[in-house]
């Protein structure tokens, strides 16, 4: 369950990436809000899963999983380059994940 | 993507320090706000949910500051880099938690991986890449 929270709260927080890009310096009243929003959102399943995980393992998961959610919808949806460094970066966050389950510490 | 020319006049340079002091500002606050969203209990106690939400506020607000002169790239890494060690060291003093040799070192691959993640989105690093004219 924990996992799933922090699932919901790092979708939350990929859209407070991208809304305040958006918001361009919080001057755009809309993404504001919607930057809002959705930290309002993200951080109220982060705290449930922190719940479960230890602050340091949740934060560290959420925040670096949301900069991976937003390279990639960046790259889908808003013709960012994904470039070989952006790439690289993926496999180190998604890599050091994997390396925290198998130690049996998440 | 469009790239600023920098120029290095010292005026410049002083508005940037400025804004350095505010994104060390915005990464303490970030950390005061992953630890006290974990203290909130899932939002249950009232106290430390109202601190997170300020904090939060806090921690948005001295960002959007430093980001207007830092790079977006550099600024979120560091940003980002302070509030996740941050909260990894300082958990085990304020919480019953512990911090083994296994899970710091993961951390800071995760850690090491979302900072240059945010680095290789920085506009200012590509362009000093580039060969200079």
């Amino acid at each position: 369950m924990s996992w799933l929270y922090l699932a919901i709260a790092v979708v939350f927080e990929v859209a407070v990436g991208i809304a305040a890009g958006k918001a361009n310096g919080f001057t755009h009243l809309w993404w504001t809000i919607a930057t809002l929003v959705s930290g309002g959102i993200a951080t109220f399943f982060l705290s449930l899963a922190l719940l479960t995980f230890d602050v340091g393992i949740g934060y560290a998961l959420w925040t670096s999983l949301a900069g991976v959610g937003i390279v990639i919808v960046g790259a889908l949806f808003l013709s960012q380059k994904l470039t070989w460094k952006k790439f690289l970066g993926i496999l180190v966050v998604i890599g050091g994940v994997v390396g925290l389950n198998l130690a049996g510490t998440a | 993507m469009t790239t600023s020319t920098t120029s290095a006049a010292p005026i410049q340079g002083e508005k940037r320090g400025g804004a350095w002091i505010a994104l060390l500002i915005a990464g303490v606050f970030e950390v005061g706000y992953a630890l006290s969203v974990n203290g909130s209990r899932g939002f249950t106690d009232p106290l430390w949910s109202i601190i997170a939400v300020v904090f939060f506020l806090f921690t948005l607000f001295f960002l959007s500051v430093a980001l207007k002169r830092i790079d977006v790239g550099i600024g979120y890494a560091v940003w980002a880099g302070i509030g996740a060690v941050g909260a990894a060291v300082l958990g085990p003093v304020f919480f019953d938690e512990t911090l083994t040799l296994a899970k710091g070192f993961w951390l800071a691959v995760i850690i090491a991986g979302v900072v240059w993640l945010k680095l290789a989105d920085s506009p200012e690093l590509d362009t000093r890449t580039q060969p200079a004219t």
